[in-house]
């Protein structure tokens, strides 16, 4: 048998047993009474051991067992829990990650596993002492007080972190809603029928998802899984409380077997054959573009109604290709219970961490590339933001610091928010060092939120020695900035002293196709993401006044900076008098009045790398191929407003 | 005494009509804004029982509006009025804490549906 074919499965298998590890160790930590973790970590353990041994991996096998020795042990009542076996198990954990990592290159275990065996060895040996007093594992907790000593004190407190329960108990229901048919934005309605429901308990397998909701064709009919312990005929009432529901059917969910049955319906695909196929999706829009522009300044209606037909087709392939790169941002998030409760214990901080938002979804890319960033920003938190739990007591604070970690969906975007507690940016010492180095006006004596992001996202801004001694680490807010803005998104910093320090990141849901609006400056053509214009409006028609220093435009009431484009890039021959439209680009709260010489359309784009040369202004995200065959620039909104 | 109500729309004409089919069901309109802010800042005032809300008006929208009012408050009964073809911004509000919506042009007899599922 030709095992290489089965090492990816391996791998992706593997690492989704080893998550779930963390998690469920995490999860018995808090609890040390509680059995259904080490249940679950047992046959986690069990199931990666057999896989290891199928794939020839023998010394990662061994771990794999030890591991399950002692967590047998454990299960058997022979040991009784206890602070050191959850080290144990945890660093057994990371060494099997790092294991698998290393087995599908042809290597054997780190030099440093020996000893972690030699200790799972030993702790197991331990139990089968006749001196030690034999405790069953729900009589965890007994062991534990028997060794009340500070350190056990903390570990408790340290590492709370929110995580699910491990097992839901409640039934789970399989509900079908059929929406009025002369009801109005039935997806709407489906919508609030689904939230109904989410009041009740938990939902999942929502089909179809929520982004089709959003059309104007939904058909009405919306299907999900409500895990409650609400009876039928209430969980029935609740959705029909929404308005305009026309049926509601509700079935026990049938059991596991039903559940097998529908996964086998899906298959696992590498991810590199989906960034393949998004790559040939983005060049048929290249190509569907210039076909369609061809089709037009010829007069055949035949080439015509094809050239219509293809980009129909050209569209949906696109939507499917992005459906299928969708994955919930659980998938990072659920890293993070781990690094702060690793890193909590680091920095002697206790930390509750909050996750919420899970479920919104992102392009497997976009995903990918906001994943360090992420980590960058939970380590300031804990490190810079939220204080020692003495210093919080002190501040009249509780002394566990607060670090919730969000995702919401905004229209074309995902706003992904990391918000702590802590002490808030010290902003005297960041203003008083960004005067030394000139980055500011000496004169200056504050600092907008803006201003402040600006000053930190400075490569080179030595904020370490500034915020906290504690770390010798740069905070690496520039690399952060540098990563989203690459992604064609923005950050955004809120920052109060004593209360706490927030970072939004807002990404596109995806990179490679971007619909955009293509402007004319003098004879330069650039391209602005339509996700960031908020609306168009005409530079004559609208009244001209001052923003501090600068001109700004009254919209609405409200003056908005205005960027005459032609000035700022140093563009000749651009008209500089008379009507010409302006671009209203919005991030966040910020916005500005973009001047152009003509708005030339809406077009699909796709992003191309970019490097911009040394010394390029960084005005400018990235690149694409327009219809026409011709190379432009991408604005970067975020660096405009 | 009826529930109270805060009116949200930039259009007198829209604000007008809304607050007749409340007052005449009852309800008492405590307030009216014109723009988003000013809904968020008087549904802080106020703390109506119910709000009224339009999608697109000035100086924040009602999505933001919506969004706002929910972080103080995420009981806050907010009805959206939307126009046809809005379904993404209905969904939207939706999720960003909006309980139920209304479609212009409006019937008062589905507006009053909505405020008492609203209501509840």
């Amino acid at each position: 048998m030709d095992l290489a074919k089965y090492a990816a499965l391996f791998i992706s298998e593997s690492r989704e047993h080893l998550q779930s590890c963390n998690q469920l160790l995490l999860a018995w930590e808090r609890d040390p009474e509680a059995t259904a973790p080490v249940d679950g970590l047992f046959r986690a353990v069990h199931s990666l051991k057999g896989m290891a041994a199928t794939m020839g991996f023998t010394p990662l096998a061994e771990l794999a067992h030890r591991a399950e020795n002692l967590l047998d042990a454990i299960r058997g009542g022979k040991l009784a829990v206890k602070p050191e076996h959850f080290e144990l198990l945890f660093r057994s954990v990371d060494e099997l990650e790092d294991g698998v990592a290393r087995a599908t290159t042809g290597k054997g275990l780190r030099p440093e596993a020996a000893s972690l065996v030699k200790a799972l060895d030993a702790a197991v040996k331990a139990g089968e002492k006749p001196t030690e007093p034999v405790k069953t594992g729900r009589a965890g907790k007994a062991g534990k007080a028997s060794e009340s000593g500070p350190k056990a004190e903390k570990t408790e407190k340290a590492e709370k972190v929110e995580m699910p329960a491990a097992k839901d108990e409640r039934p789970s229901l399989d509900v079908k809603i059929t929406v009025r048919s002369d009801a109005l934005l039935r997806g709407a309605r489906a919508l609030l029928a689904l939230r109904k429901a989410e009041a009740l308990g938990v939902v999942s397998r929502v089909t179809p998802q929520a982004s089709e909701l959003e059309r104007e064709d939904f058909d009405g009919r919306l299907a999900f899984r409500v895990k409650t312990a609400a009876a039928p005929s209430e969980v029935d009432a609740v959705i029909r409380s929404a308005g305009d529901i026309a049926g509601v059917a509700i079935d026990l969910a049938s059991d596991e077997q039903a559940v097998d049955a529908t996964a086998l319906r899906q298959i696992r695909i590498d991810l590199a054959r989906l960034d393949a196929l998004m790559k040939l999706a983005g060049e048929l829009v290249v190509a569907r573009n210039r076909l369609v522009e061809l089709a037009r300044e010829s007069s055949d209606p035949e080439l015509g109604q094809v050239g219509e037909r293809i980009s129909r087709l050209v569209g949906a392939v696109q939507s499917e290709v992005l459906e299928a790169r969708l994955t919930p941002v659980r998938e990072v998030f659920d890293r993070f219970p781990r690094v702060v409760r690793d890193l909590a214990r680091d920095l002697g901080r206790q930390v509750r961490l909050e996750v919420e938002g899970g479920d919104i979804e992102l392009d497997r890319a976009v995903l990918d590339e906001v994943a360090d960033p992420l980590v960058h920003l939970v380590r300031n938190a804990i490190d810079h933001g939220i204080e020692p739990p003495r210093d919080r007591v002190k501040a009249g604070k509780p002394a566990e610091g607060r670090l919730r970690l969000s995702a919401s969906r905004e229209r074309n975007s995902v706003a992904i928010r990391v918000a702590d507690d802590g002490r808030g940016i010290d902003r005297a010492k960041i203003l008083a060092k960004a005067k030394a180095d000139g980055l500011v006006d000496a004169g200056a004596e504050s600092l907008a939120d803006d201003q402040l992001l600006r000053i930190l996202s400075r490569s080179g801004f030595s904020t370490a020695a500034v915020i906290s001694g504690v770390s010798g680490r740069g905070v690496g807010v520039d690399v952060v900035m540098t990563r989203i803005r690459q992604l064609g998104g923005a950050v955004e910093l809120v920052s109060e002293a004593g209360q706490g320090t927030a970072f939004v990141l807002r990404v596109p849901l995806t990179l490679a196709i971007v619909r955009s609006l293509l402007v004319q400056v003098g004879m330069e053509r650039y391209v602005v993401p339509l996700n960031y214009v908020s609306e168009t409006i005409e530079f004559s028609a609208t009244p001209v006044t001052a923003l501090g220093d600068r001109e700004a435009l009254v919209i609405r009431e409200q003056p908005v900076p205005t960027v005459h484009l032609h000035r700022l890039l140093g563009i000749d021959g651009a008209a500089t008098t008379g009507r010409r439209p302006v671009l209203v680009v919005q991030v966040g709260e910020r916005r500005s009045a973009l001047v152009v010489d003509a708005l030339l359309g809406q077009q699909e784009i796709v992003v191309e790398p970019f490097d911009a040369p040394r010394g390029m202004p960084g005005w400018f995200s990235g690149a694409t191929i327009l219809a026409d065959g011709t190379p432009a620039l991408i604005l970067d909104a975020a660096a405009l407003v | 005494m009826g529930h109270t109500v805060l009116v949200c729309d930039d259009a007198i004409f829209m604000r007008t009509m809304i607050a007749d089919i409340l007052a005449a069901a009852g309800y008492e309109v405590i307030g009216e804004a014109e723009t988003g802010a000013q809904a968020v800042q008087k549904y802080r005032e106020l703390k109506p029982d119910l709000v009224t809300m339009d999608i697109v008006m000035p100086d924040m929208g009602g999505i933001d509006a919506v969004r706002e009012i929910c972080k103080d408050d995420p009981d806050a009964k907010v009805l959206m009025c939307s126009a046809m073809g809005q379904q993404a911004l209905v969904v939207e509000a939706i999720q960003a804490g909006a309980k139920d919506f209304v479609v212009k042009p409006f019937q008062p007899s589905r507006v009053l549906e909505a405020v008492q599922r609203v209501l509840g």
